[in-house]
């Protein structure tokens, strides 16, 4: 097996048996998420398969056509970067469907449940392996829907609808932003292939010169802030947390969330080196990074605090790409390469114990909690592990590479110069600062301090295994990776950092580097911590005092109202265009009608009634003729259903003896049927209604009615006259193209029928999906009217 | 609408129409016919007895699922779509094969053909899908 097949088919192995899980699941009952896991397993070992290429420095690229005609391909690319996110992916994912079985009730739909974890799998594999723009804003938006999806699983609670609501408007907006710059990426580039870009230096030369690169650059950010919830998008992060809570660990703390992150560092080659990245960038990174880091402190919900801590570490990340603008990017890439990891393990690890917690005392309120290590000694274990590496202390992983961020900061303190040198190392500090204070506060919070019993149940304990290994695990790699940082940093940092900056970089990062200004600043940070936990609570209740006085200082407050509006508006439009009545739109649709018919009738027929007409029609034909125009009438003066629809059908049937007079059997037999089924139904349905109708219609409404009708039969019959003398000038019948190739090429002779299936197949294909799909509404229709009732 | 004669004649006449029915979507690559006038013919018959004999009775004596129908036609015609594909030839190639039979004599197999029963059964299901959830709708 090749390896553009192995990524091909990691990618969409969780498609298809997201698809299959249904059926599957008679078989597996209630054990679904381990086959769910099985296939994780499978994708992460196809990608386990890849990756010792990757790591020696080579690159995978193959690239299938897909709409060639306009630029777009499937196209793998596979670097460092790619197998990197890959990994975390269906990592992740092994591991979190794993817990899901102890987490999830056997009571819960738990095939929908997989099905979207699956699907997620997929889209953020397949999106971090695209080269093309187009493919990558496809898988993109999927992840979007997908954790859409999860966000409002338990779709009964109002709050997961509108947590799931504000994180698809928001991330998928910011998806067709970043659309919108790729499409303008495309204008200089002629490209949509971003592989092309970045391996030729010209291109990024002429790119960073012409007057687009700004717009281009705020608008790709603009996609990768509301992904990664930086600026004043982080709003959503917060209400995401309404997911399960193994959800919230894959997509809103080691993956989804990440998507921005990765998008930054794929267009990294392109964009950086400027100042607007520069600016831009960094700017976004620390402002989110103090933001979200200070209203951390005011959460009282474990998930909350959690949610608010993801959005300042992904801060983090985006700060340590902007400063690569001015010195050897390699130290600030590799940061936050390397942040990156270490993130998705610790804050993976403390979203599970966060899951245990609230599975075991039943809320996630950190002021009911407390107390809890003496029954949960284990997972108090853990969380402290995790905990206290998120507050970046020796030797675990989160230390060295907050280290690695300090000194970065340091650096592009000192080349920027006064007053810089003292406040980027100053601001670094303070994000560090709130991320101290609030990790501690999750590992008091919860386990030390008083038990709180009349909130708590009588007797909590550690969970089963299944629950337990997954945490364990991640804190292993905790460990691990702070003790022994030559593995992660040899096998994933270095060939993630080659990748992005697409040249090769050793790295050294050793747990003991001396006495150095970074190291310092993380004492600093330890002690200034200490002290603001110390002052915890008066923070937090400054904050609440703040808010319930100055409301409208809240990126929230805006959004509600924006989105209220939208609805009321929305609500009223509605009412303008479906006023309900049938009438109404039988009118509308019939005045377009004639206005549509009208304009082109006049701009290219040069008389409206053609003077040499044929007058000499068969006697027969007369007669039809004749009975049609009885039959019309006596449906439309008469009060009773059951004559109206005979006298309906009865034009309809000689409708279709007039196709047989003009040799049409086919048209004819359809006519017939259509008729004859159309009939029985109007039966149908009349018996259940009263027998008369229109016993009173004013004259005015009379007389509107009469206009129509006559404007729509005048016009019908101009455009029929118009036809009959041949198609209008400008125009050439096609007819003899399939009356000379029917036989040839399709093989059957009657005409009508071989394109219907084979000239026209993929019309028919699409006629047939929309008949299935109104089977389909119809029945939901009549469903859910029966459920309101 | 349920006097003995309506019921007599439904009753001699549903094996013919659907026969019928059949013969116009085999006809009708050559002759009038096809997979959409085949299944209107299926449907009317179908409802004809729904009307004759009444939802309910009808329910007791055949009552098969119609959406696996118009599901089942919908992936047939996809894979007849699909098919050329995996040999190398664009979306929808068609191909005609003759083969002689005993009996039969010349026969003319279409791919088209297995399309157009696809369309048949979609119109079929979904017709009738709608008809019996509209029916059963009090």
């Amino acid at each position: 097996m090749d390896s553009f097949t192995a990524i091909v088919i990691a990618i969409f192995l969780p498609f298809v048996f997201a698809g299959f899980l249904s059926p599957l699941e008679r078989i597996f009952k209630d054990k679904i998420g381990w086959f769910a896991a099985a296939v994780a397993l499978v994708s992460f070992l196809l990608i386990a398969y890849v990756a010792p290429d990757i790591i020696h420095g080579e690159i995978i690229e193959h690239t299938v056509s897909w709409v060639p005609s306009a630029g777009i391909s499937f196209s793998i690319y596979a670097d460092g970067l790619a197998i990197m996110i890959g990994f975390i992916a269906s990592g992740i994912g092994v591991i979190i469907m794993s817990y899901s079985n102890g987490y999830m009730s056997h009571e819960e739909e738990l095939t929908r449940y997989y099905q979207y974890l699956l699907l997620f799998m997929g889209s953020m594999i397949g999106m971090v392996f695209s080269a093309n723009t187009i493919q990558l804003f496809v898988f993109w938006e999927l992840t979007s829907i997908t954790s859409f999806m999860l966000i409002g699983y338990w779709r009964h609670k109002p709050q997961s609808v509108y947590g799931a609501t504000k994180s698809l408007l928001i991330t998928a907006a910011g998806g067709l932003f970043m659309l919108a710059g790729f499409l303008l990426l495309r204008t200089i580039t002629g490209s949509f292939d971003l592989t092309a870009i970045f391996h030729d230096p010209y291109m990024i030369e002429t790119i960073k010169g012409h007057d687009l690169f700004l717009p281009i650059l705020i608008l790709l950010l603009i996609g990768a802030a509301a992904k990664s919830a930086q600026g004043p998008f982080y709003i959503w992060l917060p209400n995401a947390m309404e997911a399960p809570t193994p959800v919230s660990a894959f997509l809103h703390s080691a993956t989804m969330v990440k998507a921005g992150i990765y998008l930054i560092a794929r267009i990294h080659p392109i964009f950086s080196g400027t100042d607007a990245w520069f600016i831009l960038v960094s700017g976004i990174g620390i402002s989110t990074m103090l933001l979200a880091g200070f209203l951390a402190l005011r959460q009282t919900d474990i998930k909350a605090i959690l949610a608010y801590s993801t959005i300042s570490q992904l801060a983090y990340m985006m700060t340590m790409y902007g400063y690569t603008t001015y010195h050897d990017p390699g130290i600030g890439v590799a940061a936050a390469t390397f942040h990156l990891l270490n993130h998705a393990t610790f804050k993976a690890c403390l979203f599970l114990v966060a899951g245990i917690v609230v599975h075991e005392a039943a809320t996630r309120d950190i002021r009911k909690l407390g107390g809890l290590w003496r029954e949960m000694p284990i997972t108090f274990v853990i969380a402290s592990i995790a905990a206290l590496a998120m507050a970046g202390i020796p030797p675990l992983n989160g230390f060295l590479s907050k280290e690695m961020f300090y000194e970065t900061s340091i650096e592009m303190g000192s080349l920027l110069g006064s007053p810089f040198n003292i406040l980027i190392p100053a601001l670094a500090v303070l994000g560090g600062v709130f991320t101290f204070a609030y990790s501690i506060k999750l590992i008091d919070g919860i386990f030390l301090g008083k038990r709180c019993d009349e909130h708590l149940p009588e007797h909590i304990h550690d969970p089963s295994a299944i629950m337990l290994i997954p945490a364990a695990f991640l804190a292993g790699l905790v460990i691990l990776f702070g003790l022994v940082p030559s593995i992660p940093i040899h096998y994933i940092v270095e060939p993630t950092t080659s990748g992005i900056l697409l040249e090769t970089v050793h790295l050294h990062v050793q747990l003991w580097h001396g006495f150095t200004p970074a190291l310092m600043m993380t004492i600093v940070t330890f002690i200034a911590g200490i002290l603001v936990y110390s002052r915890y609570d008066n923070i937090a209740n400054w904050q609440n005092r703040f808010n319930s006085r100055y409301p409208w200082i809240s990126v929230n407050y805006y959004y509600d109202h924006l989105v209220d509006n939208a609805k009321e508006h929305a609500h009223r439009f509605a009412l303008f265009t479906q006023p309900g009545g049938i009438k109404t739109y039988v009118n509308a649709m019939l005045i377009l009608m004639i206005v549509l018919m009208i304009i082109p009738l006049f701009t290219v027929t040069t008389t409206l009634i053609p003077s040499n007409l044929n007058f000499e029609i068969p006697l027969y034909e007369g007669l039809t003729m004749l009975i049609m125009i009885v039959a019309a009438l006596t449906a439309a003066l008469y009060h009773k259903y059951l004559l109206a629809v005979i006298a309906l059908s009865g034009v309809g049937y000689m409708v279709s003896l007039i196709f047989i007079y003009l040799k049409a059997p086919d048209l004819a037999l359809t006519q017939i049927l259509v008729e004859t089924l159309s009939t029985i139904i109007f039966l149908l349905v009349i018996v259940k209604i009263p027998q008369t109708f229109r016993e009173r219609i004013p004259k005015t409404v009379l007389a509107r009615d009469l206009c129509i009708a006559t404007a729509v039969s005048l016009t019908i019959l101009v455009l029929l006259l118009n036809a009959t003398q041949g198609i209008v000038p400008p125009f050439e019948s096609i007819s003899h193209y399939f009356i000379e190739k029917t036989l040839p090429l399709a093989g059957g002779h009657n005409i009508v029928n071989v394109i219907i299936v084979d000239f026209r197949g993929y019309d028919t294909l699409g006629e047939i999906s929309v008949l299935c799909l109104a089977a389909l509404g119809v029945y939901n229709l009549i469903q859910s009217r029966e459920e309101r009732e | 609408m349920t006097t003995i004669i309506t019921k007599t004649v439904t009753k001699i006449c549903i094996p013919l129409i659907i026969l019928f029915s059949i013969s116009l979507l085999l006809a009708g690559h050559n002759n009038p016919g096809g997979g959409f006038i085949g299944g209107v013919m299926f449907v009317a018959v179908i409802a004809l007895t729904y009307v004759v004999f009444g939802l309910k009775k009808m329910k007791t004596v055949f009552d098969p699922h119609w959406e696996k129908w118009f599901a089942f036609g919908l992936i047939l015609a996809s894979i007849t779509a699909f098919t050329p594909m995996i040999y190398g030839h664009n979306f929808f190639r068609s191909a005609v094969h003759f083969v002689d039979l005993p009996l039969f004599g010349e026969i003319e197999l279409v791919s088209a053909g297995l399309f157009d029963i696809g369309v048949y059964f979609v119109v079929i299901g979904s017709l009738l899908f709608i008809f019996k959830n509209v029916g059963d709708d009090e």
